[in-house]
């Protein structure tokens, strides 16, 4: 304990000996200051005291509590926190490492009765420090401006804390790795932040295809509704034409009781093949579009889901019904592939369905596999630092 | 004599960096409870590979004996010893204070005795009055004395220092020297790594000398350098005729002088050549009894007997004659 005491003390020692550790501190103060300024009003948002009309944002459209919620989870995580901030902590943090196992610091750190994997355990967390104590001061500063201004007091703010903290372990883990390894600084930034561009691309990716496999599926339900109109409409109409022929004719009863093929719609109502053709090209873009998020989903599993970790906070933090209440831009516009189509599927349906389809993956792929991957890597670390001779 | 009159007692280490680099090639080697014990070598002899092993920072390929009574890379053992490495770094955001109580603190140290200690320490290495300024401020020496505080924080039984003179002025050196001294006058086991010989002459009471690998001669200095002892007498005027007889070389001496060697301990011997001398009136202008110096011990072990060369720096590469 007195050891790991010592090693926290020192963590913290060499943060506020950085000068980063202090701007990155005074930008987030500034972030929540900005955030701060900002008020709903009944006709839009109020910034100081110029008032702003936004139609999309005022009091009747969403409440006060949720509109500073949606700031803190959007901008003050989604943004500043999870990009901003851990940019700056990353470029703070990465050499944690390779100055650790560097010639002359190291042997003084092996030669004590401390065992090498609770030292690089110990070390790895004191590493994550940084971001804990940004997260946890903007997140206390955060919950008093909701409490204050948006008159609600939400304690789940602090869950920005594990939350972030987290997060960011997902690429402190990589960056832990490359920096023992390669004992470089540079490289371990460097790698760290072209992985993380890769997962983000990597989610982004699959973000499109599951809104694309979304908006398909309302498309072909939409065409099958109207498919299934027509069809109804033309078989009801050949019924009608079958009962007045067998009214003048009684002997034609057979061809009365006949089942109508699709000859009879096709011959019934002309624009059914189009519709027919158009239904299955529908029915195969969802086939392909779910066939391509199944594969993104597939490469996602065993790598850190950085975003949607991110997104779990907003997910505990609104609730459902308070984003049904919420239109976002482009919610009124209706979605249509070329000026032809007369498929018509809203803006509102899609983000609602494709933000059903993500919050459908459990907590438990979002996190768990994300952990499992840093405790492969952290396992392949530690037993690097373990085995090495210093 | 039991085993743990011995501080270190190593047998068999061998070192491989790599399947390629034979670093240490069956190291055998004791040091005793309260001595100071001297580790010399060429450059890449395997100095640092052994005194890092001892201190676990380095995995030994093979290694038997103990440390303190325990086997060799045994972590909680550690607590007992203090170790100053060489070309060590402190974070540099720390102040000097901070440097030895983080790595007391590492040791073990309870919070109350490191309070005791430290400034003790800070004032015994001459650094009380800098405790409060930060490492990146120290000159290369006194970093060296923060050094030696913060391996002597948790009270060692045995003290290991790598070049503790390294980048000390003369006057730094001979403190130094007074706190190993002092150290050994408390019981204290010091295992020096040094390269300065004189130094290493000054307080160890056995050394050991490791050439490519392996010890090539360990023990007092006086036991290492017992067959080296020879008298030597200085008279005036030229070298007598009979000189060979008695097996003496001549070889001249100051201006006016002839120098009168005889290349063995044998006191005995020397009365009747003095006897002789005195009988044809000859000034006898001294009689001194003369013994290798550690550097003449040192480069006896490390020069090839058949090439009469220095042995080269660096570690015996595997599957290489040397």
């Amino acid at each position: 304990m007195i050891q790991t005491w010592a090693m926290l003390v020192d963590a913290y020692r060499e943060l506020n000996a950085k000068k980063l550790f202090w701007i990155t501190l005074i930008l987030s103060g500034m972030v929540v200051t900005a955030f701060a300024m900002v008020g709903l009003t009944d006709k839009g948002i109020k910034v100081l005291v110029w008032d702003i009309p936004v139609p999309m944002f005022n009091k009747s459209m969403i409440e006060p509590a949720t509109f500073y919620k949606l700031i803190f989870s959007n901008l003050g995580i989604g943004f500043w926190l999870s990009w901003g901030a851990t940019i700056l902590a990353l470029i703070s943090t990465a050499g944690i490492f390779p100055d650790f196992v560097s010639s002359g610091s190291i042997e003084l750190t092996l030669s004590k009765p401390i065992s090498r994997l609770r030292l690089f355990l110990t070390k790895y967390a004191t590493g994550l420090l940084f971001v804990t104590l940004q997260v946890g001061v903007f997140s206390l500063a955060s919950f008093m401006i909701i409490g204050i201004r948006g008159g609600a007091w939400i304690p789940k703010v602090f869950l920005a804390v594990p939350i972030v903290v987290l997060f960011f372990s997902y690429l402190f883990c990589i960056c832990t790795l490359v920096g023992l390894v390669t004992r470089s600084t540079i490289a371990a930034l460097l790698v760290t932040v072209l992985l993380w561009l890769f997962f983000f691309g990597l989610n982004a990716t699959d973000a499109v295809f599951v809104q694309l496999r979304e908006n398909s599926t309302l498309r072909e339900k939409s065409i099958a509704t109207r498919v299934e109109n027509l069809e109804k409409r033309a078989t009801g109409r050949i019924l009608e034409k079958r009962q007045a022929a067998v009214d003048v004719d009684p002997s034609a009863t057979p061809a009365a009781d006949a089942p109508v093929t699709r000859e009879d719609l096709e011959a019934e109502n002309r624009l059914l093949p189009a519709q027919w053709k158009k239904l299955a090209d529908e029915r195969e873009s969802v086939a392909t579009w779910t066939k391509w998020s199944r594969i993104f989903y597939s490469i996602k599993t065993p790598l850190p889901k950085t975003a949607e970790t991110i997104d779990v906070l907003q997910r505990v933090l609104i609730s459902e019904s308070e984003m049904s209440k919420f239109r976002a831009p482009g919610d009124d516009d209706e979605v249509a592939i070329g000026e032809q189509d007369e498929v018509r599927v809203s803006g509102r349906e899609i983000r609602q369905s494709t933000e059903r389809a993500m919050k459908s993956r459990s907590l438990n792929w979002v996190i768990g596999t994300s952990v499992g991957f840093e405790l492969v890597i952290l396992s392949i670390a530690g037993w690097v630092f373990c085995r090495r001779d210093f | 004599m039991r085993s743990s009159e011995w501080a270190i007692d190593l047998t068999h280490v061998d070192k491989m960096y790599r399947g390629k680099i034979h670093a240490l090639r069956g190291i055998d080697m004791r040091v005793r409870r309260g001595e100071v014990f001297g580790l010399l070598g060429p450059n890449g002899a395997g100095k640092s590979t052994l005194v890092k092993i001892l201190m676990t920072v380095i995995s030994p390929t093979r290694a038997e004996g103990m440390v303190l009574d325990t086997p060799v890379g045994h972590k909680p053992t550690l607590a007992r010893l203090g170790y100053l490495p060489e070309h060590h770094r402190f974070p540099e955001y720390l102040t000097g204070g901070q440097v030895v109580d983080f790595y007391g603190a590492m040791a073990g140290v309870p919070g109350e005795d490191r309070r005791r200690r430290a400034p003790e320490l800070l004032e015994l290495v001459g650094m009380k009055e800098w405790a409060n300024t930060r490492v990146k401020q120290y000159s290369k020496g006194m970093r060296q004395r923060i050094g030696i505080a913060q391996a002597l924080i948790n009270d060692p039984d045995l003290v290991v220092l790598d070049e503790p003179t390294d980048g000390v002025d003369p006057v730094g050196r001979r403190d130094i020297r007074g706190m190993v001294q002092r150290l050994k006058e408390k019981g204290k086991t010091v295992f020096l790594n040094s390269h300065l010989l004189s130094e290493l002459e000054m307080v160890c009471d056995r050394v050991a000398i490791l050439v490519q690998g392996k010890v090539s001669s360990q023990g007092t200095i006086r036991d290492l350098t017992r067959d080296s002892l020879r008298y030597v007498i200085m008279v005036r005027g030229d070298a007598p005729a009979w000189t060979s007889e008695y097996g003496l070389r001549a070889a001249t001496g100051a201006p006016g002088t002839t120098m009168l060697v005889q290349p063995s301990d044998d006191a005995e011997a020397i009365q009747n050549v003095i006897d002789r001398l005195r009988s044809e009136a000859r000034v006898i202008v001294s009689v001194t009894p003369v013994r290798e110096s550690l550097e003449d011990l040192f480069m006896r072990a490390v020069t090839d007997p058949t090439t009469g060369r220095a042995a080269a720096p660096g570690a015996a590469l595997e599957g290489r004659a040397r």
